[in-house]
């Protein structure tokens, strides 16, 4: 559905985008997932034939973002940052303007105007003015906007910013539903975010792609196979971090916390071993008594600083 | 047709606003005042040398309005879009730069006409009721009004390439009345003693010479290249500016 290839951009004397290659396939649900000014929203402008490139190709459901700019256009549903829409409309009026615009005609107008209406839970303020609607309101306007036409292909950039906790879990449980019948690339520095919906994430960092996989391999990658343990038990630190590092696959122990008699471990274990069953002898060899032993898995957070950071 | 879709657009979106009716009034009791004054001058003074016709073109508040409308009319053209960011959503649409920029132009222009109908209705209401407006003919009002429209959409398409330009309405209206402002002043440079071809070409951009020939009835080709050629020039330029910064930016 996307495909990108070599892509760079350069805003006067500075390149955002440092030649970049990746493709989303149809039906794929794609995070972006990036610090500020790491490139994404430059990115996506260019998938949205907003901006042009300035080196690289770029091919939207197969037209050239450039040569057929609008041909490729007409396959993308693209919500910008911040969402700017015209607040004299109603937004009614705004959609139907907007599906027009986008090629739909006559009677479906209204049919798909309906449609995205209920799918983004705007029929209580179908009739109001869009300049008197809160945040949450503008932001599900804009997605119903990006969705009117029926596009192959989604571009939300940033589509959760700005929204309270109820909203950001709607919003995100719509996206989740949209990936159905829509390829979507999103962008967001939620983490969470991009670790519940998407299928794949791409980490961006100042211009480049620093990673692109699935969330859980990207956990792996950072942890070097993951399989890390938390273990709580009852025994002072120091005893502890002896008696566990004895285990011929363990890598590292850390003692995270000490009180009241009760020591919190980390247990990193060598490359791809599964060191469960040992740590468990060890806990009945020395008599402990154990209040928690837990897997510890890298969340997107960890490997988005760890990929992210200078 | 997306072009057609973005001119109502751009239609109503002048005459959503309350303002856009203070305007409307205002200038239709300008026009009004400087008719009614006008009229009851030339009757009473019983004036033949000219017509009414001829000392309303000729009139300041003619001028003034004329002038002053373009700027206010365009100067949220695109400045507006550009502040708020809906430019990014128009041109992400699958629509050409050239259909966007006509649909502005067009919109202005309608709106344009809409501030000039109370003076068109002065005119037509004496035809109609006192037979002739004192001396004019129906083709000199015709020849005068088709003028009018063809200085509107020069001022207009300057007033949208100005708003293009930048993100402030402000700006857009001062740097399109500038421009405008100056384009006309050459109509009293003609004044200054000037001769040869430099007379040739500053009378070639006299406006209000040519507001009065037109106003007598008479046809002149020149203007009406002059004005054509200079709307599509600006609205032009407003279309390479729109894919240059798309290039640029």
């Amino acid at each position: 559905m996307i495909t990108v290839e070599n892509l760079t951009k350069d805003y006067a004397g500075f390149r955002a985008v440092q030649g970049i290659s990746f493709s989303v396939q149809k039906g794929e649900i794609v995070g972006f997932l990036g610090p500020n000014g790491a490139g994404k929203t430059t990115t996506m402008r260019v998938l949205a034939g907003y901006l042009p490139p300035t080196g690289g190709r770029v091919a939207v459901a197969g037209h050239d973002i450039v040569a057929e700019s609008l041909e490729a256009r007409r396959h993308v549903g693209y919500m910008p940052e911040n969402v700017p829409l015209y607040t004299d409309l109603r937004v009614n009026e705004y959609l139907a303007y907007r599906a027009r615009l986008k090629g739909v005609k006559g009677r479906k107008v209204r049919e798909r105007v309906e449609a995205v209406n209920r799918l983004c839970h705007l029929d209580d303020v179908k009739n109001k003015m869009i300049g008197n609607l809160s945040k949450g309101y503008r932001q599900r306007v804009g997605l119903a906007d990006a969705l009117v036409h029926e596009p192959d292909l989604l571009i939300l950039d940033e589509p959760t910013i700005g929204l309270d906790p109820h909203q950001i879990r709607s919003v995100r449980d719509l996206i989740r539903s949209l990936g159905n019948r829509h390829t979507i690339l999103l962008s967001s520095h939620i983490l969470s975010e991009v670790e519940a919906v998407c299928t794949r994430v791409l980490i961006l960092h100042r211009g480049r792609i620093e990673a692109a996989d699935t969330p859980e391999n990207l956990a792996r990658l950072v942890r070097g196979g993951g399989g890390g343990v938390r273990l709580e038990v009852s025994c002072r630190s120091e005893e502890g971090q002896r008696e566990l590092a004895r285990l011929p696959d363990v890598e590292s122990v850390n003692c995270r916390a000490e009180r009241e008699g009760w020591s919190v471990f980390e247990i990193a274990p060598k490359t791809g071993k599964d060191i469960r069953d040992g740590i468990f002898s060890v806990v009945q060899q020395q008599n402990w008594r154990l209040r928690e032993m837990s897997r510890l898995r890298a969340s997107l957070e960890d490997i988005f600083v760890e990929l992210t950071q200078d | 047709m997306v072009l057609w879709v973005l001119i109502q657009r751009e239609i109503k979106s002048f005459f959503i606003s309350p303002t856009a009716y203070i305007v409307l009034f205002a200038c239709a009791v300008i026009h009004g005042l400087n008719f009614a004054f006008w009229l009851e001058y030339m009757t009473s003074n019983n004036i033949k040398d000219f017509t009414l016709l001829q000392a309303t073109v000729n009139s300041f508040f003619f001028w003034f309005l004329l002038l002053i409308q373009a700027p206010v009319l365009t100067m949220r053209s695109f400045a507006e879009e550009n502040r708020s960011g809906t430019i990014e959503m128009i041109l992400t649409a699958p629509v050409r730069e050239w259909e966007v920029v006509l649909a502005k132009f067009v919109g202005a222009l309608s709106f344009f006409s809409v501030l000039w109908l109370p003076l068109a209705l002065d005119f037509l209401g004496l035809r109609l009721f006192w037979g002739h407006p004192l001396g004019s003919s129906g083709s000199m009002e015709l020849l005068s009004l088709a003028m009018l429209l063809l200085l509107g959409s020069l001022f207009l398409a300057i007033g949208i390439f100005a708003s293009c330009l930048t993100r402030s309405q402000m700006v857009a209206a001062i740097l399109s009345f500038g421009a405008i402002f100056a384009i006309f002043s050459l109509s009293f440079v003609v004044y200054l003693g000037l001769i040869g071809q430099t007379r040739d070409l500053v009378t070639y951009f006299s406006f209000l010479d040519q507001m009065d020939t037109f106003s007598r009835g008479i046809f002149d080709s020149r203007p009406l290249v002059l004005t054509l050629s200079g709307t599509i020039l600006f609205l032009f330029l407003t279309e390479r500016v729109l894919q240059w910064r798309r290039l640029r930016s």
